[in-house]
């Protein structure tokens, strides 16, 4: 309860874009260059979480590459060209033990059964550790890569999102745990009784099932999500068992945290299984000096024509081509109204009125980790912080999202956990095998066994 | 006297080709979730040196009688094909990664970025399997109240694989700069949309994907229809359709690349390797024990499904395992794609007087599918006249077992092949296209 101390210990992701968080990170002598085609490179990123005791390895993902101008674009590759998360996770799989293996699919470009299928067998490979973060599409050129005009609008989107996740963890209990007795002396090889046909028949989807795959070693996959409408903070709270929607403020983030958790009881659900884990973009350093050294040195490498897109596409995709960079924000932008990342857009007014910035300055703030708080200090700072959020129940744990790879994340790992470990605030060593089990959440019944 | 050599590919069904072979000790009984015994199935055909590893798949659990169901598990339970080939990769450094995947119930652009993403991850060891799709209860998966007709299914097939390449050509090969300098990561002019608008699909592109490390993953087929052929001429590079005499190889062997050069393509540049099912022995009794020992684990309630699967599903239950096959079903009509095994199995009735017993017993164990037994050098006689004769390239094998069964193949049968010079006894490159000699994609895109 809030106030009492909390017992239990953090939970931590990593979330990894190919060459790191931040927009100049594949500038940075420090990060693997080539991550968008570098298997290696993520088996060792894979690698180095485990070794820091992460919970899971995270991958967002995208069905369409960026729009904008190409001029911007070919100098910040990120969601350009890399691989499918599903395929590079179950790749990963073999060559690690512990870390989950959370890969991002949205409901609005696949079909269930197919996605109830590979996440299943992720499952499988990985001796279960499989984690699935549902999301609905924010890129709406997807849309034109799977014969639409358009994206669906956003009610019909988180629609068709629930009765998707309802299918597709009614496809995982097709098998019961134990269907398959594969008995050879009577030729039985599994029970009649414990396979089921879920046949659904929706507003979006008919699935008639069963499943080809047998019941996960976690039952179902993890689920995890990041809305933070109502709609969306709806959806967690009945489905999700890890978030990471973004925080900027403590206080935000425990509005958010005890908002979410209190939906939970309407639908039979514990708040201690869902673990909110906001991103987190840290630049460590041995001292407060380093730390920032690194960070300036992150923010040299931005480059105009990317910073201008970024900033653009904060204002609503307001054109700022032809201003002067040291000058202000154009007085046309404060009456645009074309539809964006409102937040960002607010803030990003906000920075320029109340501090006076020039649109250098702007892209300066706003570019390097798209509006998202950073935490630049050492190892103590960063734990000061991430500990007081969490003893103050904001955060269940974090998503780390280093700013740039491998090098970021060997810092934090390197110099953070050890300090999250002494202050008895993250494991020593991994409490299982399964994700479930490392997040302390409960294995689902299968809704069919007796 | 060809000078080429065989191209090998294996088949793996969760426990064994053969309809008995989980209850066979070769077998891993828990094939269909364990995947250690895959990565391991894995390692020994590349230790044989074998061209590809080949998953088949459908998008749905076999309909039938579950009394008959949970004695034969084959297509009810086991892992995906794309996952599971994806973590075998890292497992493996030669052996190429083949993958079912149907057009009929996914879309072109996931199909185009998972074989693109596998291709990279395996360093150019990716291939596709492309079926329509047999099993008709798929559609009821994917909100259809039936499967598409076939016409509509090869059309819309043969679209699909146009997008997919479309799409595997989205990024020219060096695009990526990656110029720290300058600040420039990919050249703008490298980056290609496709803008498909046609009558099934309407993708726009580009992939998000750099091109895979073979250009294109390598496309495998196995129709036998009209359409079927006409997909694999303009399409296939190597193709699985079932052979049963070497005559009706060797036709399919001329018709098929006669078919190509109307694409632009070389006959050189299709591999057929139809499926070969082969019982090893070290002599011709070791071997006839081995499938005996097979035979006698059949169930009859397997046996009759498979049976009445062959016949249309006509229902022969009820009827004396040995007596005759009843009148009535010699007026059945075939299911579609088993119109061989329907004439096959009345043709042995009528002609050999098979009791019901006999029937299933001749037919379940490969559903028909010609199998060979005996030792090393009978099998590999035959695997020479066939390639010898241009009836093939090459074989798919389908072990009767696993592991056991691939075991005898690369112990016992690879040896025999490469003594005679028909096999090769080291890879000869790292890509798929290398090794089964097939050239590498120029993107539609570059100067």
């Amino acid at each position: 309860m809030p106030g009492d101390r909390r017992t239990d210990r953090m939970k931590l992701g990593t979330l990894i874009h190919p060459t790191g968080n931040h927009v100049a990170s594949w500038l940075h002598p420090d990060a693997q260059i080539d991550a968008g085609q570098n298997f290696r490179h993520y088996v060792q990123l894979a690698q180095t979480a485990e070794r820091g005791m992460f919970d899971a390895m995270f991958l967002a993902d995208a069905l369409a590459v960026r729009d904008g101008k190409a001029e911007a674009l070919s100098r910040w590759p990120q969601y350009m060209a890399y691989f499918e998360p599903i395929t590079l996770l179950s790749a990963i799989a073999p060559l690690t033990k512990h870390i989950g293996l959370v890969a991002t699919t949205t409901t609005s470009y696949f079909e269930p059964y197919n996605v109830a299928r590979k996440y299943a067998s992720l499952d499988h490979i990985s001796g279960g550790r499989a984690g699935w973060n549902v999301v609905t599409s924010a890129n709406i050129a997807e849309a034109w890569n799977f014969g639409r005009e358009q994206h669906y609008q956003h009610g019909e989107r988180y629609d068709r999102a629930v009765e998707f996740v309802e299918v597709v963890q009614g496809l995982w209990d097709s098998w019961e745990d134990d269907a398959f007795v594969r008995d050879r002396a009577s030729g039985r090889y599994w029970v009649p009784e414990k396979l089921h046909t879920l046949n659904h028949k929706g507003e979006h989807f008919s699935v008639r099932g069963p499943l080809n795959v047998a019941r996960p070693p976690q039952g179902h996959p993890v689920i995890f999500q990041a809305g933070s409408s109502d709609v969306g903070k709806e959806l967690a709270a009945r489905f999700a068992e890890a978030v990471f929607t973004p925080q900027h403020t403590l206080e935000g983030a425990q509005a958010f945290y005890t908002d979410l958790k209190g939906r939970m009881a309407k639908y039979g659900r514990s708040p201690e299984h869902l673990k909110v884990m906001p991103g987190l973009n840290p630049v460590v350093g041995r001292t407060e000096a380093e730390a920032k050294e690194k960070h300036e040195f992150l923010q040299s490498l931005i480059h105009p024509a990317v910073g201008l897109e970024l900033l653009s596409n904060a204002l609503g995709n307001f054109d700022l081509s032809g201003y002067d960079l040291d000058g202000p924000l154009p007085k046309a932008v404060y009456s645009w109204t074309a539809p964006g990342g409102t937040t960002s857009f607010r803030n990003v007014l906000n920075w320029a009125t109340t501090e006076n910035m020039t649109i250098r300055q702007l892209y300066q703030r706003y570019a390097g980790a798209r509006g998202q708080r950073t935490l630049i200090g050492t190892p103590r700072q960063i734990v000061d912080h991430m500990q007081d959020w969490f003893l103050n129940r904001g955060v269940d744990g974090f998503l780390i999202q280093a700013p740039y790879l491998p090098g970021g994340l060997n810092d934090f790992v390197d110099m953070v956990v050890p300090e999250l470990q002494e202050r008895g605030l993250l494991r020593t060593e991994y409490e299982g095998t399964t994700l479930r089990d490392n997040l302390g959440l409960p294995r689902p019944k299968n809704r069919y066994a007796a | 006297m060809r000078t080429d050599k065989m191209k090998l590919g294996t088949l793996f069904h969760p426990t064994g080709n053969h309809v008995a072979s989980w209850l066979h000790p070769d077998s891993q009984v828990d094939a269909g979730t364990n995947f250690l015994h895959y990565v391991q199935l894995a390692q020994t055909a590349e230790r044989g040196k074998f061209d590809v590893m080949f998953l088949a798949d459908a998008i749905a659990t076999r309909d039938g009688r579950r009394e008959a169901l949970s004695r034969w598990p084959q297509y009810m339970a086991y892992f995906e094909p794309l996952t599971l080939l994806s973590a075998i990769a890292p497992m493996t450094t030669h052996l190429g990664l083949a993958a079912t995947a149907t057009t009929s119930y996914n879309e072109p652009y996931n199909i185009a970025r998972k074989f693109a993403s596998l291709d990279h991850i395996s360093g150019g060891r990716a291939a596709w399997n492309v079926v329509t799709s047999s099993n008709y209860s798929e559609a009821y998966n994917f909100g259809r109240e039936a499967h598409f007709e076939h016409g509509e299914r090869y059309d819309r097939a043969a679209e699909f694989v146009e997008v997919v390449q479309g799409l595997w050509d989205s990024w020219e090969d060096d695009a990526f700069v990656r110029d720290r300098a300058s600040g420039r990561y990919w050249s703008p002019d490298k980056l290609h949309t496709l803008n498909h608008k046609g009558e099934h699909f309407s993708v726009r592109g580009p992939l998000n994907v750099a091109r895979p490390p073979q250009g294109h993953p390598v496309i495998l087929q196995a129709g036998s229809s009209e359409t079927g052929k006409e997909l694999a001429a303009r399409h296939a590079e190597a193709v699985f359709t079932p052979q049963h005499t070497l005559q009706g190889a060797q036709a399919f062997y001329q018709d098929l690349k006669g078919r190509m050069p109307k694409y632009g393509r070389s006959p050189a540049h299709l591999k057929v390797l139809p499926g070969l099912n082969a019982i090893v022995g070290r002599t011709e009794a070791e071997a006839k024990e081995k499938y005996a020992e097979l035979q006698a684990l059949i169930h009859p309630s397997v046996g009759l499904e498979v049976l009445s699967n062959a016949i249309g599903n006509f229902d022969l239950s009820g009827y004396d395992l040995d007596g005759p096959l009843p009148d009535a079903a010699f007026h059945s009509k075939p299911n579609s794609g088993s119109t061989t095994s329907f004439s096959n199995v009345l043709s042995w009735a009528r002609n050999e007087n098979m009791t019901i017993r006999q029937l299933y017993q001749r037919f379940a164990g490969a559903r028909g599918q010609r199998t060979l037994i005996g030792s090393p050098s009978q099998i590999v006689d035959d695997m020479e006249a066939w390639f010898q004769g241009y009836g093939v390239d090459g074989f798919l094998f389908h072990a009767a077992t696993l592991p056991g069964g691939l075991e005898d193949f690369v112990n016992l049968v690879v040896p025999e092949l490469q003594e005679r010079g028909l096999f090769r006894t080291e890879y000869e490159g790292t890509t798929l296209r290398e090794n089964l000699g097939l050239p590498r994609p120029v993107s539609r895109y570059a100067a």
